[in-house]
This record gives structure tokens, sequence and C-alpha cells, in this order.
């Protein structure tokens, strides 16, 4: 007799992980929830970023959806602290006259919400972070953020799923091959270890999502991996104890791309600085953002700009041990907003994807919004901006 | 100190000029060629770092650059004890947390 | 002088030990522009290690009867004529360019062909008590007294498995150190066995011979089937646990006793130094008896990258001899490459022969699983980032059994040894199979380098 579950999430990074976290809490407590991933968990794109908790307050809708997600990783640390969470807050560092312009606007984006950020004057500057250029005219200094170790965390949520009522079954290394269907409804998947009967699938496959859902005959998701270079340093020392954004980091990371993400020949990407130190010492070094398909060689010339403008922001770098660089590709969304809910052409399937350099942060909060949707459950915050539902004409 | 540190010297290596560094401000003896692993063995300081974690003492470990254990600061760059040679003058600090 | 900080070479030679200034020397002589970059500070490798120079009787240290061979070459070397370029890490590479960091600077070596032959390292199995300030390689031990003239300690203990134990014992009783015990994890009886193979090598036979001279006259028993279970002390070793250990390495608790010492060396074999072929994209195998993955090479020392030789070592533990012999096949095949010369049978042969009778040894010191037993839950595995074992255990459980699952489960071999000491044994101790280990994935830099040496490294 094949094997059943209630839900085959597939795709074991951050988002999967969380996916299956809520579904552990959501679900009634005979539930089976199966994960699979064909590498490990935590294994791509969630084992090659950086970990930036960040809240974006551009708007009222962004800003729930993000400050609630931080506060969930918040909450996960309290409950099991296995995994590395530095809350750093976050410097956004001025270079220009123009930039320093920016910080009392960002400033009141903040406000506006309610929440607090603070401008700093050199002098406080320094004091807030030593390891800054002297140089600097100025930052913006938000607490609310905080730097986690994606790999640990993920796995953190998968263990306190399976100490949930529900059964959990975690296979990496168990890749889909195809699926079947009943009608316009999922029926099966067919993985590595056997044929799963299910009714109800979730893709959290990141940059592979378009290709799970060729699997079903769906038209091509628009989702395109956003290659990053980023490095490393050793955890001897540590050149800064705050996390570090570029004023321009905004502008650079958040707004919708200038280049055609369809073209993998067509973008000669770019940089803006965003450091951030881990509890135990390292320091991660970003970041870049290139279209280039799925090459995961290293931009060389691209790293390096990288690197040379974060030793301008924090000189320590320089003499700071490199322990490793690699490329790790965003999945990046063509609205630049993430897809979380269920795909109306095919009955059963839902999506959880497209978050591009934010999944680590929005992790928490897309969990429960696509357990909330899969348990019939009303969401938590509004979901309509980012029902897939918008790509399914 | 330098009775005990020559002890941890082979006898009949013949003399070798002499240079003097700082280790945590302390001023140690050493003789010219000696990794600053090496000088601050002979000694008798073993421990080189904190490790990153649980801040336990760490010394040499491979002595032939491949562990990254012994790793101290000179003059603000992250080195490895064991393959840097020292300098009359130098300033080195032990490694890893503060 | 050279603001650019790019040199050009016919050849480049990475490690100045017995294969790299072999094949340095004889390149050299032949006229070909060859420069040879060492992490060291003075040519010799670890084997062939040389006492800082003005370092008055050597005769101090005791050496074996191919001590000579490397002192003959590194005058050979040294008379060559051979540019090179000491404490240079290098980095990065990619056929015909190397990049490397010497005294804090950035630089390029441009060269139509590569000679790698960069050596091994100790091979570590955690047990408890493996971090604590006194215990360390065998390697280092000797290190320290080949190299420095230090003396390690008073009482030392020399633990491990393969040929190098010797060594080590006889370095720390000539620097006046008592060996209390010396423990050889393999039973006799596979030495016995290994015997024949080695039995028409003269060279490897005299200098066993040596060996056991050395040691029966300072009163030091090597005992076979002997490992230690822990070390202890207060913030630095005082004491450790021995005992002994079954045929396949599994500790026999009942057997432990106690000795006090205040060093321990401890090294199980070698380790081939792979990062730097399979950074440029050479073809490996896994072959547990010569110490790892190993770069694969045809009879010509010849890489299945075009312009990459590799001698030594990096092909498979094998000693001085083969990478000596290997050494000069990899400059003959340069040779014929350049000049159309062939490579004399002699040369192949001799590498060949130098290679069967290692292999035969090796066999007699085979890893043992059992000795992954030897950690316990909370022995410290991943050195760099205190990843203990039972963290590992869990990673492997549930992100899976792969070498990468572990190390984004829990952390350890990302730090900056780059998994060089736990990587080895990691996914054994993790899994709890006696696995071979899957092929490390080599990143920039392939050794830690400063961010400015990265970011002024030139193009190339």
């Amino acid at each position: 007799m094949a094997e059943t579950a209630d839900v085959v999430v597939v795709g074991g990074g951050i988002i999967g992980c969380s996916v299956v976290h809520h579904l552990a809490q959501l679900l009634p407590r005979s539930a089976r929830l199966v994960l699979v991933d064909r590498g490990p968990i935590a294994g791509a794109t969630s084992g090659s970023c950086m970990g930036h908790l960040m809240v974006t307050p551009d708007d009222a809708q962004e800003y729930a959806f993000s400050s609630a997600s931080v506060r969930m990783w918040r909450e996960l640390h309290e409950r099991a602290p296995v995994f590395d969470y530095n809350p750093t807050g976050a410097l956004y560092l001025a270079d220009t006259p123009e930039d320093l312009e920016l910080l009392p606007v960002l400033q009141q984006q903040f406000r506006d919400h309610g929440d607090e950020a603070f401008v700093l004057d050199p002098p406080q500057l320094r004091e807030r972070e030593p390891g800054l250029a002297h140089d600097l005219p100025g930052a913006l200094y938000y607490p609310g953020d905080g730097v986690v170790l994606p790999m640990l965390g993920a796995g953190a949520m998968l263990r306190e799923a399976m100490q949930q009522n529900v059964h959990v079954d975690v296979r990496p290394g168990c890749a889909v091959h195809g699926f079947d269907r009943d009608g316009d409804r999922v029926a099966a998947v067919h993985t590595g270890d056997g044929k799963i009967a299910t009714r109800t699938v979730v893709n959290a496959t990141g940059v592979w999502a378009p290709e799970l859902a060729g699997m079903l005959g769906q038209p091509r998701l628009p989702i395109y991996p956003r290659a990053g270079n980023l490095a490393i340093t050793g955890h001897h020392v540590t050149p800064i104890r705050t996390q570090l954004l570029e004023v321009s980091y905004l502008r650079f990371a958040h707004g919708v791309a200038q280049v055609d993400p369809t073209r993998t020949d067509g973008d000669p990407g770019g940089h803006a600085v965003n450091m951030q130190p881990q509890t135990h010492g390292g320091c991660l070094v970003g970041s870049t953002r290139q279209f280039r398909g799925m090459d995961r060689t290293l931009n060389r010339e691209l790293l390096h700009r990288s690197l040379q403008r974060a030793q301008r922001y924090a000189p320590g770098l320089a003499a700071a041990p490199i322990v490793r660089t690699w490329v790790g590709l965003r999945p990046y969304a063509i609205d630049k907003h993430p897809l979380i809910g269920p795909w109306p052409p095919v009955r059963g399937l839902f999506i959880a994807a497209g978050h591009e350099g934010l999944g680590i942060s929005l992790a928490p909060i897309t969990g429960l919004l696509l357990a909330q949707q899969i348990a019939g459950l009303s969401p938590a915050i509004d979901h309509t901006p980012y029902l897939p539902a918008r790509f399914a004409r | 100190m330098s009775g005990q540190g020559e002890a941890r010297r082979i006898a009949g290596l013949g003399q070798r000029s002499g240079v003097a560094f700082t280790f945590d401000g302390e001023v140690i003896e050493a003789r010219a060629g000696d990794t600053i692993a090496m000088a601050l063995w002979v000694a008798g300081r073993q421990v080189l770092r904190a490790s990153s974690r649980d801040g336990a003492p760490r010394s040499v470990f491979c002595n032939m650059g491949i562990c990254y254990e012994c790793l101290v600061v000179v003059d603000g760059a992250t080195v490895r004890a064991c393959t840097t040679v020292v300098h009359d003058g130098m300033r080195v600090e032990r490694g890893g947390r503060p | 002088m050279n603001p650019e900080r790019v040199i050009d070479a016919h050849v480049g030679v990475v490690g100045a030990g017995p294969g790299g200034m072999v094949a340095g020397a004889m390149l050299a002589n032949a006229g070909v522009s060859v420069v040879v970059l060492d992490e060291g500070h003075r040519p010799g490798g670890q084997i062939f290690r040389q006492l800082p120079e003005g370092a008055a009787n050597r005769g101090q240290i005791a050496e074996p009867p191919s001590h000579h061979q490397g002192q003959q070459l590194t005058g050979v070397f040294a008379g060559a004529g051979v540019a090179v370029r000491n404490g240079a890490t290098v980095w990065d590479a990619k056929p015909g360019r190397l990049w490397f960091e010497q005294c804090g600077e950035s630089w390029l070596l441009r060269c139509e062909r590569i000679v790698l032959a960069p050596g091994a390292y100790d091979r570590c199995i955690p047990f408890p008590g493996w971090t604590l300030p006194g215990v360390l390689t065998a390697g280092a031990l000797q290190v320290m007294v080949r190299g420095f003239g230090v003396v390690p300690g008073r009482r030392a203990l020399v633990v491990g498995s393969g040929p190098l134990l010797l060594p080590t014992v006889t370095s720390l009783l000539s620097a006046g150190v008592k060996v209390v015990a010396a423990l050889e994890a393999s039973s006799r009886l596979g030495a016995v066995k290994a015997l024949p193979g080695v039995i028409g090598n003269r060279s490897r036979l005299r200098e066993a011979a040596w060996y056991a001279r050395k040691l029966l006259a300072a009163g030091v028993r090597l005992r076979w089937g002997w490992t230690v279970f822990a070390c202890e002390g207060d913030g630095r070793v005082q004491r450790a646990v021995i005992g002994k250990v079954g045929r396949d390495g599994r500790p026999r608790r009942d057997t432990a006793r106690t000795i006090e010492v205040d060093v321990v060396g401890a090294g199980f074999g070698l380790v081939p130094s792979v990062e730097l072929g399979l950074r440029l994209g050479c073809g490996s195998r896994f072959d547990a008896a010569r110490g790892g993955h190993c770069l694969t090479v045809d009879a010509e020392q010849r890489t299945s990258v075009a312009g990459v030789f590799a001698a030594g070592e990096i092909c498979g533990i094998g000693g001085a001899e083969v990478a000596m012999a290997e050494g000069q096949v990899a400059a003959a095949a340069i040779l014929r490459d350049l000049r159309g010369t062939p490579v004399p049978d002699a040369l192949r042969r001799r590498a060949a022969a130098e290679r069967r009778a290692s292999d035969a040894m090796l066999r007699a010191f085979a890893p043992l699983p059992g000795l992954h037993e030897l950690a316990q839950p909370d022995t410290i595995v991943c050195r760099c980032e205190d990843v203990p074992l039972q963290r590992a255990r869990q990673a492997a459980a549930l992100h899976g059994s792969s070498l990468r699952a572990i190390k984004v489960g829990c952390r350890a071999g990302m730090g900056p040894c780059q998994a060089r000491i736990c990587g080895p044994s990691l996914q054994a101790l993790a899994t709890g199979r006696p696995v071979a280990m899957d092929v490390p994935v080599v990143q920039v830099p392939v050794k830690p380098v400063c961010s400015a040496t990265i970011v002024s490294a030139p193009p190339g």
C-alpha cells in the first residue's frame, strides 16, 4: 500500500521548514506531514545566504508583515536558543550629503508605524560602532533588526515541529520526480523514496519553484535566481559589532530590478554594503545582485568591489581573514512580492516562494500565513498581496 | 623566566641574536627566526586564544599552518602564530573573544 | 620593483618539500624558468625540515639515514638557482595562474604549467581532552624539535598510527624529553603481514632498523594495539588515559590506565592536501589506505586538467621517496611537452616501485573505524566552531548524512581550518558509519587570507 500524507512540503529550505513548523501546530494531532528535499535541509539558498532579520518600514502592509516575522524569530529563539541570534540592530550608513538627507526620511517611516529609529551624528555613531571609518557623516540606527544563522534556525523549527503531536517526517536527499493528478487536483507525489499519496502539496523550492511547477504542467512561475557573492571572516577578529547597511542598500535591494531578470546575460550586476556580525565573532560581508541564471561561480570582480566598498565603512575588515567566499541564488519574484498561498489552477497545490533577499527574515510569517490557509483558518495579517493567483491568469 | 625558557631549548644549538616582542603587553625574549608560537612556547605562554564559543583555552596544535588554532593579533591583523616569524618590537595580542 | 605584483615563469611549483624540490631543481637545471611557492620559511617541507639558519651543532638532533637525502636534496635545490617564494600562501588558482599572499602582499604567478606538491597534514581523531593546551599533532612536535630546537615538554605521550610515530619519538628523545609511552593503534599482526611488500625495499628496511635501535637504546617500547582514551588536566594536559584497542580500533575500556604527561603528540596517519588540486578542477578518488581523497594522475603525473601535474602526497600518502620519484617524473613530463624528450622508463619504474613499497607499508596502518568511538557526546569534533559530537550527530540525523548537510546542520568544518582537521573524520563520526568522506567543496580562498589580499589580487 502506498504511503500517504496529509501534506507533502517540497523544499527543505527555511521557507519549507517554517511551513512544517506552523502546520505541525495548526493541523489536527493525527496529521501526517512529510518534508522532502533533494539535498540537505537548509543546504541550498538557506545555507548560502546571510541572516538579516529586517523590518522594512516602506508602507503599513510591509511593516506589519516584516515586523511580525522578526518578532516570531525572536520568540523562537527565546523558546529554543539553539541557533545563533544576534540582536545587533542595524545601522543605515550615510556616505554622502544626499545619503544624510535620507536618514530623517527613513526615520519618519519607522515613526509612522509607531516604531523608533535614531539619527546619529558622527560622535554618536563612533560610540555605537567603534569599528567604523571616522569620516562618516552619520547614520540611522534601528534597534529592531538582528542576525540569525539560518541553517541552525531551520533545524530549530523542525525540531519544534517534531515535538508536536502530529507526525513529522523529514527526508533530506529525497528528490521529487513527478506528480499524479486526479482531475484538477493533486493526488500523489513521486519521490526517490517512492510514491506518497496526498491531497496537499506545498512548493517551497525557491529558485527551483518554476521547475517543480513545470512537473505539474503549469506555466513558468515568474521567479528568477538573483545571484549574490558573499564572504565570511574568521571568528577571531570581529571588525564590527552592529549590522551595517549603506543607505543606498534600500534602493538597491528593495526596488523592482532595473534589468530584465528573464535574461541571463544582460545584467552587469551591482552591490551595496551589508555586513552582519554573528554572535560567535564571524562577520558576513555582502551584498551583490546579478541575474545570470543558475550560475553559481564566483564573480570575482563584483565580489572584490563589494569587499572594497565594505572596507571603506569598516576599515578593520581589510586585515580580517576571509575564510570563505561563495554564491547564493535568491528567488526573485518579478513584482518583488513573495508568492504565498494556493495555486488555483491545481487544487491542493500551494506555493511559498519568491522572497528574494528576505526569505530568512520573512520565513516565520510566511510559514504561518500558508499553514493558516491550508488549515482553513483566517490569516494573521492581510495576505492578499502575496497570493500567487495574481500570476495564474 | 629566562632560565626556565632556556630549559625549553635544546642545548648546544648555538647562540643566536635575540629579539624582544610583547604578548598582551608583557615583554618576551625570543631568538631571531623563531615563530611567535615557538617563542611563546619557550616562554611558557602556551595559551594563545580563547575558543570562539565556549571560551576555552587553546594553544598551538598543528604547528604548520593548517589548523588555525594559534591565531593571534599582530598590529591589528589576525595571523597564525606558528607561521609568523617574530620581529623586534612586535606587538602580539591573544586571539579570540575579548 | 614590481608594482603590479605579477611574476611570470614557465612552471609554478607549489610546495618545497621533497617532490617540489626535485621537480623544481630538475626543471631549473634543464633551463626552464621555475618559481616555487612554499608556505614554509625554508625549503624542505615537513619531512626534510631544516633547523633555522645559524643553528650550530645540527648533529645534536638524531636524524635517520633518509635525512641525508634531504640534506643532499636541499643542497641540489639551492644550487639549481630556483626562484623560491617562502612564506607564500597560495589561496586561489586556475590553470596557468596561482594567486598567493606573501608578507601581507597579494601576488599573481602566471605560469603555463603547474606542479602541485603541497604535501600532507596529520590525520586527527577526536578524543576527550584533545583541545587542551599541550595536546598537539605528532607533526607539530616534529616541527618544534627539528625546525626550532624547542623542547616540547618533560614527559611525552606519542600516540596514533603509522610510520611517522617513530620519527616523532626519536626527535623527542634527542630533545631530552622522556617518552612515557609510544602507542600504535594498529595491531602488530598487521605489520607482520605487510612485511613482505616492504622487504625488497632496502632503504625502508634500513630506516626501520635505525628507529628500532634508537628506541631500544632509550628503553622506549612501541606498544601495538594501544591508544589514548582521553587527556585530562586543569587548563593544560597533565594526565592521559591510555588503553588497549581491538583489531578494529575499538577501545577496550577495561584496560584503561592513567599516566602523567605534560605533552602529547597525536597523529593517526596523514591526509593528502588536495584542496588546491580540487580548486583547479583536478579529478580525485577516495583511497582510504592512502589517506583519503587523492588526485588521480597518469603515469607521467598529469592530472585530469591540462597543464597541471601532481607529485607526492597529493596523489596519496607515500612518503618522501615516492614524492621525489614522482617529482622527477612530473619534471620529465614537462620537459617532454617542451622538448619532445621522452620520460625515461627508469624514472617511471622507480616511481611505480616506490608507490608499491609505500602502499604495502600503509596496509599495516589501515584506518581503524573503531577509533571513532574514542569521542564522547560532549567531545569537541570541530575545534574551529566548538561543535561537540552530539551536535554533529543531530545534524546528520536531521539535515542529511552528506558532508554538506552535516556542515550546514551544525557548522562543523565552517571555520578557518576549512575542515582540514575535522573533515576527514566528520562524516564517520556524525553518521556512526565508517563512510568514505564526500569530496570536499573547495571555495576561495583555499586558505584564509585577509580581505585586503583578495581585494588587491592582480587580475588574471
